[in-house]
């Protein structure tokens, strides 16, 4: 019984190994797709709602965060959603250059293991993570790495920028 | 003795508030990194939020302090290397370029290539290198883009880049690939003047 079921699976990968033809010019065209869409507003800068598959996304993963722009703030500053997706923990915050890396400042909203809530972020760079349960440190697996980690927790960051955005 | 006193409470009463979660000895030391990378024109912000960074992680002060006087180093190259009028976020974002690998000399040629603000370029190349892109082969990539690219462009680029990788492309290749998608003619590191150009990496 387990030689035909292994037997099954041997074809399966079989099939999944071959190669797939693709027409060189797809690429092309799905990126100018993609760039004619994003070209009226920077991708940092969509509302919420069309983050919304992004959030689904997130949900199948086990933890994903989702970063964008809400609305404009006053002194040029916009309003970010973070999205953490993490059923098992108790309490998180969101802690980073724009609230003095104070855990208090930004507590996270549960429903149903999807955390979030909303920061006003200034143009430039800004260095966060995540605080889970108040022990552990967590990046945000959706966005760039922090290279200078000199505390030794891992750290994300998030760009808002001006020019052609 | 009087004049002393007075000293010592002018410096607590122009300390940051914020700088009161760190210890006594380590808030000392960083207080003095603070003001005089004031005293150099160098924005303090990006110091004391390093700092607070490392208190909040519960580091040691002695790594608080060697963070916060490596970033006041890279933020005067940086200043050094786009000039003068540099923003603040300019230059935070230029300081972690420079951590990336990137050269001063790369800071002035963008600065000479784009239109201000820079802060999207610069964080866009410390980006690349941190998902794995050489540092010479970003670099290259980000002047090439800078002239003409908006900071939209830059996004989408690193995160083109980014899925490459993470469906299983050498980092250096996905940055030449999308490069060359981009119409600019790559030069760095992975393929170099004369090489011809590196193939698209095959998808599953």
């Amino acid at each position: 019984m387990f030689e035909q079921e292994d037997d099954i699976v041997e074809r399966v990968i079989r099939q999944l190994r071959r190669p797939v033809s693709i027409d060189p010019g797809v690429d092309a065209r799905v990126m100018h797709e993609i760039a004619s869409d994003a070209a009226p507003e920077s991708p940092a800068r969509r509302p919420l709602l069309r983050s919304l598959p992004w959030l689904a996304a997130a949900a199948v993963l086990a933890a994903v965060v989702v970063a964008r722009p809400w609305t404009r703030g006053g002194n040029g500053a916009d309003a970010f959603q973070f999205v953490l997706v993490a059923p098992q923990a108790a309490s998180v915050s969101l802690v980073g250059d724009f609230n003095d890396w104070d855990p208090a400042r930004s507590p996270m909203q549960t429903a149903q293991g999807v955390w979030a809530t909303v920061v006003q972020l200034t143009p430039g760079r800004h260095r966060y993570a995540f605080l889970v349960n108040g022990v552990e440190w967590r990046a945000d697996p959706s966005a760039p790495r922090a290279m200078d980690d000199e505390f030794e927790t891992p750290s994300s960051v998030v760009t808002v920028g001006g020019r052609g955005s | 003795m009087m004049l002393t006193a007075l000293l010592i409470v002018a410096q607590v009463a122009a300390q940051d508030p914020r700088l009161e979660r760190l210890d006594p000895e380590t808030r000392s030391l960083v207080v003095a990194v603070v003001d005089s990378a004031r005293a150099a024109g160098l924005p303090t912000e990006p110091l004391v939020q390093r700092a607070l960074e490392g208190a909040t992680k519960g580091a040691p002060g002695t790594r608080i302090i060697a963070a916060v006087r490596r970033l006041t180093v890279d933020l005067g190259v940086a200043r050094t290397a786009l000039g003068p009028r540099s923003t603040a976020p300019e230059l935070d974002a230029a300081a972690a370029a420079l951590r990336a690998g990137a050269t001063p000399q790369l800071l002035s040629e963008l600065r000479e290539a784009r239109q201000p603000p820079l802060t999207m370029a610069l964080s866009v190349l410390a980006d690349l290198v941190a998902s794995g892109v050489p540092a010479d082969s970003a670099s290259a990539v980000v002047l090439a883009l800078a002239p003409n690219a908006g900071d939209a462009d830059l996004v989408e680029f690193r995160r083109a880049v980014e899925r490459d990788i993470s469906l299983g492309a050498p980092p250096g290749a996905a940055a030449a690939v999308r490069a060359l998608n981009t119409g600019i003619r790559f030069t760095g590191a992975d393929a170099g003047p004369g090489q011809p150009p590196p193939r698209p990496p095959s998808r599953p």
